[in-house]
């Protein structure tokens, strides 16, 4: 489990305890990862965030113009695996899980701890710090050096 | 009125019992449910179908074949479940002064009819 | 908006490549995609119709490597360019750090372009956001096609960019132009995290 802030790792683990759930990405409507369980590597976290977060957004704006409230939680079921998504708001701004689940779990035992944790991490959001700087002032050399590596220049 | 929704309106009419429904089985979900009172019938059907899946493994492994019947007594009241095939399952709740024996007949009524 | 980890030290930004219709956005990640070592790289996704349009979005993650100690992460995505798909690239510009905006340079497209920015300047003042507060490079591709069918980059500019910020002359395809294009962007959008850096 790797997470972005230490206090979504209690309601987190819960959750992975109760519901049985083989991976766990929390992402903001954005697709910027909060919190994975269970992938391996980064790089794939962030393609399925990305289309979580298309899926999430893309649904909501169909229900808008189908004049319906925004959909609760997306499933997927497949032959060996489930998937589900579903929005939630936090104190720091909308959040969208993206669940997978086999048979030792349902889609019953994973939307009714789902709302648990949603509980919980509504309850446990400390409020969000004012960014001060983050990256040295010369950093320009750093990522100069970065790119001409990534590019082989 | 459905098929289903008379079955379970025959089981909760059983003295003490507080609901019934009609569950997916793989999914956990509600299909179908009759006055459920005071109970989150939600939280019931994902637990109870659940249970009811590693029930049918231990029961396997035991040798006893499927479970036909599925009571679990707590300090307060009972569950009971019946496998309706395999895809479905009827459960109800009950508190301490249900007619345990007659809700069970119903429940099991309620299987052969929906399976 | 950028994600900070300051446990993991790690740093994600969100870069969206945004132009009219066939301007190359999709070729610039493609190029990239080809050019960067896989284990820098992730998949490059792609939501595209039968004829190779994109549908929805081009998604390409990559590590740029260690940056101030912070291991930084770069998300890169297109949105699609055909003006009938303005509710998906709205989508897409949801939370971006930085835009790259590509234009076509030939001379034939010019209003498209210029479509393109104000859609880009509408969408973006939708989700709140000013256009002089977002990092933003201009990119004018096909600079290879013969001289009488391309606008010369001062043309470009003079037309295009009105906040006099960056912009490079490329040719997406064989990859002129992408990697200084997305150095001007990452420098624009990593200032914005630097110790007492301006806005952007």
């Amino acid at each position: 489990m790797r997470v972005l802030e230490s206090w979504v790792s209690g309601p987190l683990s819960r959750f992975l305890d109760e519901s049985a759930a083989r991976l766990v990405l929390l992402m903001t409507s954005s697709g910027q990862v909060v919190a994975q369980h269970g992938f391996t590597r980064s790089v794939d976290v962030m393609s399925a965030a990305a289309l979580g977060a298309g899926i999430m957004a893309s649904t909501g704006e169909l229900a808008h113009l189908m004049g319906s409230p925004r959909f609760g939680a997306l499933v997927h079921q497949g032959t060996e695996q489930g998937l589900m998504l579903s929005g939630f708001e936090t104190p720091r701004g909308r959040w969208i899980g993206l669940v997978a689940f086999g048979p030792e779990s349902s889609v019953g035992i994973v939307q009714l701890f789902f709302q648990q944790f949603t509980d919980e991490i509504a309850a446990a959001a400390p409020p969000e710090e004012p960014r001060g700087p983050v990256l040295a002032e010369n950093f320009e050399h750093e990522l100069n050096a970065s790119l001409r590596a990534l590019f082989g220049r | 009125m459905s098929g289903a929704d008379h079955a379970l309106r025959r089981v909760s009419a059983v003295r003490g019992v507080r609901g019934a429904m009609l569950v997916s089985a793989p999914d956990g979900l509600v299909i179908s449910e009759s006055s459920m009172e005071d109970v989150d019938g939600r939280a019931i059907a994902a637990l109870a179908a659940s249970l009811a899946g590693r029930l049918r493994r231990a029961a396997a492994s035991a040798g006893l074949g499927r479970p036909t019947v599925i009571q679990l007594r707590g300090e307060t009241g009972t569950l009971l479940a019946v496998p309706a095939g395999d895809e479905l399952l009827v459960v109800a709740v009950g508190d301490r002064e249900t007619n345990l024996g007659l809700a069970r007949l119903e429940l099991l009524e309620a299987a052969r009819g929906i399976a | 908006m950028s994600l900070v980890n300051f446990t993991a030290r790690e740093i994600t930004c969100k870069i969206v490549y945004y132009g009219p219709g066939r301007s190359g956005k999709t070729t610039n990640l493609q190029y990239v995609f080809g050019r960067v070592p896989e284990t820098r790289r992730g998949r490059m996704v792609s939501l595209a119709t039968h004829g190779d349009r994109t549908l929805f979005f081009d998604f390409l993650p990559i590590e740029l490597g260690s940056i101030s100690g912070f291991t930084t992460r770069f998300q890169l995505y297109t949105v699609p360019g055909q003006s009938y798909y303005n509710a998906t690239r709205k989508l897409v510009l949801q939370g971006a750090d930085g835009v790259v905006f590509v234009a076509d340079s030939q001379a034939r497209r010019f209003d498209d372009n210029i479509e393109s920015l104000q859609n880009l300047q509408e969408n973006l003042l939708e989700q709140g956001v000013d256009v002089r507060q977002m990092p933003i490079v201009f990119q004018y591709n096909k600079q290879d096609l013969p001289r009488d069918l391309v606008l010369a980059r001062e043309d470009l500019d003079d037309a295009l960019n009105f906040r006099g910020v960056e912009s490079f002359p490329a040719d997406a395809l064989h990859g002129s132009g992408v990697f200084e294009t997305l150095k001007g962007i990452s420098e624009l959008v990593l200032r914005k995290l630097a110790v007492g850096g301006p806005a952007a």
